[in-house]
């Protein structure tokens, strides 16, 4: 069992930085990752001996955050600061650029961002994302495929790259 | 163009995603040789990834916010709604935990019966012993070279990235090619800090091992953090403290962390 609880361990820091990207906030996502961690812990004797810890903890994870997001729906919805104008987000490295992601992660369904940053930010496999999220492998590649072109239009990528468009959509 | 072979958008994604098996990696990256809007919008996918992970990189290193760990420590006070045995396993969560928060851990703790051979830090240390101490030519090709990590990539036959260290003040100064085991190419990106000290991130393709925690080689006064992140092994050398490199070692490693875990071959035109 201490193999275990080392290897929950190692991923804890992964676990925050998903959270966090996937809610914008920090509190959101550090009460997340106690949670899973929580019933990682309880449940430590569940976890299939040679299943990734990382697949484990994530599907845990997962599951706390889609049944958060239920009860949420029933209350009113929550008015943070973000949405006031006031950014709480420390200065990153890369400054302003950085909060433009996270605000355009944030405009993303919670499907599209789930897919987007358990494959582009944890290198989660589609066969592990699918997995994890309970869905199709196919329904993995294509809430992917459109949150990239939504975020790519969020972020303004390829602005100056019209043909890349064009030839993209003659090619589907 | 004409009578060539087209890409779909989710092979793309497939490709950028590390997910195609290597011949239908091969036959893509043969096609994006000659087609220029999909190769373009297959960086602009890759470049998303980049951004997401440069974005979020600083969290690995961030310590616990002190409520967690006090909540987990709780835990593992043998509270009455636990039984005893699950306060101890929280117990050395929250022991763990502490090493988490002093950045220890992004890799993982648990060393894997695989490591890499002494022989890969070995040529690794030695190769970061001659090259840092010249003047003239520490470096083959430039940073400033755009085809830098191209050129590397293409002869070490795997995805070779230089990970940015600037905001750690370690500037890249460029790269070279050099010989490893058996003839195998391998590849040396070398930084310098404002000081004039210098690290090294040696670098060659390995497919036959298991992905490992870091291990910490030392040799002569120069000390190595290696491991593997299939399909490359890494060893990132440099005369500072354990403590410096580690924490360099934990910044590179979150910059360059591949896909988990085998890739099942998909097939990216079906299941639409």
């Amino acid at each position: 069992m201490a193999s275990r609880r080392q290897a929950v361990a190692a991923e804890i820091p992964r676990l925050r930085r998903y959270a966090r990207a996937l809610l914008g906030d920090d509190g959101e996502a550090d009460d997340l990752i106690q949670d899973t961690l929580e019933r990682a812990l309880a449940r430590l004797a569940q976890w299939r001996e040679g299943e990734s810890p990382r697949k484990w903890l994530f599907s845990i994870l997962h599951n706390l955050h889609v049944d958060g997001l239920r009860r949420k729906s029933r209350r009113p919805p929550h008015v943070g600061l973000e949405s006031l104008g006031i950014d709480q987000s420390a200065p990153a490295a890369d400054g302003a650029s950085g909060r433009d992601l996270d605000r355009a992660l944030q405009l993303l369904s919670v499907e599209q961002r789930q897919v987007l940053l358990l494959v582009g930010l944890e290198g989660l496999s589609y066969a592990e994302a699918a997995e994890v999220l309970e869905i199709p492998v196919g329904t993995v590649m294509s809430r992917l495929a459109r949150g990239r072109e939504r975020l790519r239009a969020l972020m303004d990528y390829g602005g100056g790259d019209k043909n890349g468009r064009a030839a993209l959509r003659r090619v589907k | 163009m004409t009578g060539q072979r087209r890409i779909s958008e989710a092979e793309l994604h497939a490709f950028v995603d590390g997910e195609l098996a290597p011949d239908e990696r091969g036959e893509v990256e043969t096609v994006l040789g000659t087609a220029s809007a999909e190769l373009a919008l297959a960086r602009e996918f890759r470049d998303l990834n980049e951004a997401i992970k440069a974005r979020y990189a600083e969290r690995l290193n961030q310590p616990l916010p002190p409520a967690m760990g006090k909540r987990l420590a709780r835990l593992g006070r043998n509270g009455p709604t636990f039984p005893r045995q699950l306060g101890r396993a929280a117990a050395t969560v929250v022991v763990v935990l502490g090493a988490a928060a002093a950045g220890y851990v992004a890799r993982g703790l648990v060393d894997g019966p695989h490591a890499p051979d002494t022989a890969f830090v070995a040529r690794a240390v030695a190769a970061h012993a001659i090259y840092i101490q010249e003047v003239r030519h520490p470096v083959e090709v430039k940073a400033e070279e755009a085809h830098l990590v191209r050129w590397l990539t293409k002869r070490v036959g795997a995805d070779v990235r230089a990970p940015a260290l600037a905001s750690l003040g370690w500037r890249l100064m460029g790269g070279r090619l050099l010989p490893d085991q058996e003839g195998l190419p391998a590849a040396q990106f070398m930084y310098e800090d404002g000081s004039g000290r210098r690290l090294t991130l040696y670098l060659r393709k390995e497919t036959g091992r298991n992905n490992t925690a870091f291990r910490f080689y030392e040799r002569d006064g120069a000390g190595s953090f290696y491991w593997i992140d299939q399909p490359l092994a890494y060893a990132l050398s440099g005369r500072l403290t354990r403590d410096e490199l580690l924490s360099l070692a934990n910044a590179v490693y979150a910059q360059l962390e591949a896909p988990t875990g085998a890739k099942a071959p998909t097939e990216p035109s079906k299941g639409q």
